[in-house]
């Protein structure tokens, strides 16, 4: 139980695919001009992430190691078709909503990276975890990108006004160049802290 | 990648029956889906036709195909025509933006609606909101010009930091209403 509690939690924080493994910053800048597109975009890659995961690890063993890169992509595309078509069906105002950003989903290096990493050497509830993991970090991360642009180059949240009709908007901060430098600084935040705590756990190790 | 592989030597036609078969379950997968799904989608989206057209002529109560223009749809109240339904196409900062401009008999627009666009969030999508709505509507064709001169009240003023985007939507509303004008003018 521990182990799957690390291997989730690995995911949140220490191995962050946007902040610490730099993998999928293309939606990081596209998608993160508001909270809510951010937070859509997050939720949509932790639901494609852990489904990946699971068929991955199921198939792993019949899969040809010549040719996994081709099933893997043709898996994730199998999943994010499958949402598309059951969005279109049974929820078409968010399928609208989600438009193109849900078909980017298959492209995303950070999936095809946890299919190839993790759950082509892993079993099912592993990998499973893996995914949930990733996923959540991903979605954090994406979030908490979104809302600080969000509320310095619109004033608002979530669509709600926060800041008042004093507060004029800083453009850069909607458009992708804003967004990279947002998150420049947000990855050397979190280097700081990882730094910093490991650190202290050398520092604990040696007293 | 598994350890059985790496020992055994495979043939090229294993390896490619193998890449096959994992696409044509993928194949039979979403097939399957898509006959289950693609019924429900299409009631859906017609419906939802239906609601945005509703919402772009409130007044109406009844939507009718127009017969040799596709898609083109007249809005009805107790069986007179009032408005006219129309979808539109103009090219924005990211792509194509589609539209749907209802017309009045007049020529005047009565309402919009941005469909499906790639403009930049909380700049160019402001194009489906007020204030920039509410100056497009009621407006005849000549009026339909974007200006960034603020005295010109008579035109419609460009939303800041997306000039691309006001003129390109204000051009598609614009070439609806001209269609629309020739189409019941010629009547």
């Amino acid at each position: 139980m521990k182990e799957l509690w690390n291997i989730y939690k690995k995911g949140i924080f220490v191995e962050n695919p946007i902040f610490v493994l730099a993998l999928s910053l293309c939606p990081a800048l596209a998608v993160t001009a508001t909270a809510a597109n951010a937070l859509t975009m997050g939720l949509s890659v932790l639901f494609v992430i852990t489904a990946n995961n699971c068929s991955v690890s199921l198939t792993r063993k019949v899969v040809n190691p010549k040719v996994r890169v081709p099933v893997y992509i043709t898996s994730i595309a199998t999943i994010v078709t499958l949402v598309q078509l059951l969005l279109q069906a049974y929820f078409p105002l968010l399928y609208k909503e989600l438009g193109i950003y849900l078909a980017l989903v298959v492209v995303f290096a950070i999936i095809l990276a946890r299919a190839e990493v993790f759950a082509a050497k892993n079993p099912i509830i592993p990998s499973f975890f893996d995914g949930l993991g990733m996923g959540s970090g991903f979605t954090i991360a994406m979030l908490s990108i979104g809302i600080v642009r969000e509320l310095l180059g619109m004033g608002s949240i979530f669509g709600v006004q926060i800041l008042g009709a004093w507060y004029n908007p800083a453009l850069i901060m909607i458009l992708p160049a804003g967004g990279f430098i947002l998150i420049g600084y947000m990855v050397a935040g979190c280097k700081m802290i990882l730094d910093n705590m490991a650190k202290r756990q050398a520092e604990r190790g040696e007293a | 990648m598994s350890a059985e592989h790496t020992e055994k030597k495979y043939s090229i036609f294993q390896i490619a029956m193998n890449l096959t078969a994992a696409c044509f379950v993928s194949g039979a997968i979403i097939a399957g889906t898509y006959f289950v799904t693609h019924p429900i989608a299409e009631k859906k989206a017609a419906i939802l036709k239906q609601d945005a057209m509703k919402a772009l002529v409130k007044d109406a109560d009844n939507f009718k195909e127009i017969s040799g223009k596709t898609e083109w749809f007249e809005a009805q109240k107790g069986g007179e025509t009032i408005a006219y339904v129309v979808p539109s196409e103009s090219k924005g900062f990211g792509g194509a933006i589609k539209m749907l401009v209802a017309v009045s008999k007049e020529g005047k627009v009565v309402g919009y609606d941005i469909i499906a666009h790639n403009e930049t969030p909380g700049l160019g999508d402001n194009a489906n909101k007020e204030p920039f709505k509410g100056q497009v509507i009621g407006k005849e064709a000549e009026k339909l010009e974007v200006t960034k001169d603020p005295s010109k009240t008579d035109n419609i003023q460009a939303m800041t930091g997306a000039t691309i985007s006001s003129r390109a939507v204000v051009k598609g509303i614009k070439e609806a209403v001209e269609q629309v004008v020739e189409f019941a003018g010629g009547k």
